[in-house]
């Protein structure tokens, strides 16, 4: 088809084409899908170069056509939906015929190695070693969960020692285990969970001896109670006054003193 | 004690990676070293202390052997129940599976000729000689229904 001769018989723009009195397209840009356009009932196609309008504004003609398009990009979702059902109907009938699903499981042979360690254990059934290497990694589950709810505390994002002997002394049931946490880790646990002011006294605070010490050495060696440095009893020490000069014993305080003393 | 006695790394490593992915959402968990030895020491001590509260249960019952049920018991005994329905559950599964193949292996034998049997046999007489002495850690059981002491 000729678009110049027949655009220069019009004295238009060979490029441009005129749809009724409403804005010009150029060709190559089409606005509307051509399948649309030909079956549209207000559009007559009265010569290659130039589309009239039958008598509608071109307002309604817009909004026929959205609706048009409208229309078929509903049917082409719906198509696509039902590809997707169909597709994945055939997935979950494809993952329900599978069965034999590849555990990790733990070696058999190991496991039935490390029960004949103990030198009671004599005879052992064939399925006896599979259900062993289940409750292990059932129980390796289970410490790993409660090891990570330490980790989530302390805001770290790997998994440490510590965090497995944090699991195993709070939890009852892990006791069997307490030989491979180390002692430190045990004994920070401990004093993490004691109040900081109790300091485990026996006998009445007269019967004690107090030591004069200058205040810079009073937090480094010793635990204030009330007016008096005590010696921290963690702090384990073959001497625990030999720092002080001299020791004396306290003298009871004067009851008017004593009522008249703030507490702290 | 010997490496032949610990867990395989690989596995344990696996098991707490699959784990820590369920736990948290966002982004990838690692798992220090020293971390790992101490989930392997875990199941190791784990497996002895079971099987021993599993031998004494035996013992009482006057029995040689320790079956299922005196690994039950003794999972019950020592505080773990909730293990019990899902290793029932597993027990099951590995019982057809067992059953399914014994009915393929017997299909499979009814269905050779006789003279290929005899020389498989044969063959098989051959290289046994050298296989015996082996000790295989691939953690396939025997078909026997027990396996006794080796000492």
């Amino acid at each position: 088809m000729d678009h110049q001769g027949h655009g220069h018989g019009h004295g238009q723009n060979p490029s441009m084409g005129v749809v009724g009195n409403g804005p010009q397209f150029p060709y190559g840009s089409n606005p509307y899908q051509a399948s649309h356009m030909t079956g549209s009932p207000g559009m007559v196609v009265a010569s290659p170069g130039t589309i009239q309008s039958t008598g509608q504004p071109p307002s309604t003609q817009l909004g026929q056509h959205q609706l048009a398009y409208q229309h078929m990009h509903q049917q082409q979702q719906q198509q696509l939906r039902q590809r997707l059902q169909a597709f994945w109907a055939n997935q979950y009938q494809e993952i329900e015929k599978v069965t034999d699903f590849k555990n990790h499981s733990l070696p058999l042979a190991r496991i039935k190695k490390i029960m004949k360690a103990d030198e009671d254990v004599r005879m052992i059934s064939a399925e006896a070693p599979v259900i062993f290497a289940r409750a292990c990694e059932m129980f390796i589950l289970e410490l790993t969960l409660r090891s990570w709810n330490h980790t989530e505390e302390n805001k770290r994002r790997t998994l440490q020692k510590n965090d497995i002997a944090a699991a195993i002394t709070r939890t009852d049931i892990f006791d069997f285990l307490v030989d491979i946490v180390p002692r430190e880790d045990l004994k920070d646990e401990v004093l993490a969970s004691m109040p900081r002011g109790d300091v485990p006294v026996t006998g009445p605070p007269e019967a004690l001896p107090y030591c004069y010490m200058p205040p810079q050495q009073v937090g480094a060696a010793g635990v204030m109670m009330g007016n008096k440095p005590v010696m921290d009893p963690y702090a384990q020490q073959t001497h625990p006054y030999n720092m002080a000069p001299q020791l004396w014993p306290q003298p009871p305080p004067p009851p008017e003193q004593q009522q008249s003393s703030p507490d702290q | 004690m010997s490496e032949a006695e610990e867990l395989p790394r690989s596995i344990m490593r696996r098991v707490v990676k699959y784990k820590l992915s369920r736990c948290s959402e966002d982004g990838e968990i690692s798992v220090s070293k020293d971390g790992l030895l101490a989930f392997s020491e875990s199941g190791r001590i784990f497996i002895h202390y079971l099987s021993a509260t599993a031998n004494d249960i035996c013992k009482e019952s006057k029995r040689q052997i320790i079956n299922v049920e005196n690994v039950f018991k003794a999972l019950e005994e020592t505080e773990f129940p909730e293990f019990v329905c899902p290793l029932k559950a597993s027990l099951e599964e590995f019982r057809k599976k067992n059953a399914r193949k014994k009915v393929v292996v017997s299909k499979g034998k009814e269905d050779e000729p006789k003279k290929k049997r005899k020389l498989e046999g044969e063959s098989s007489d051959k290289g046994e000689g050298s296989e015996k002495g082996e000790d295989n850690d691939k953690g396939e059981d025997s078909d026997k229904g027990v396996s006794g002491d080796d000492q």
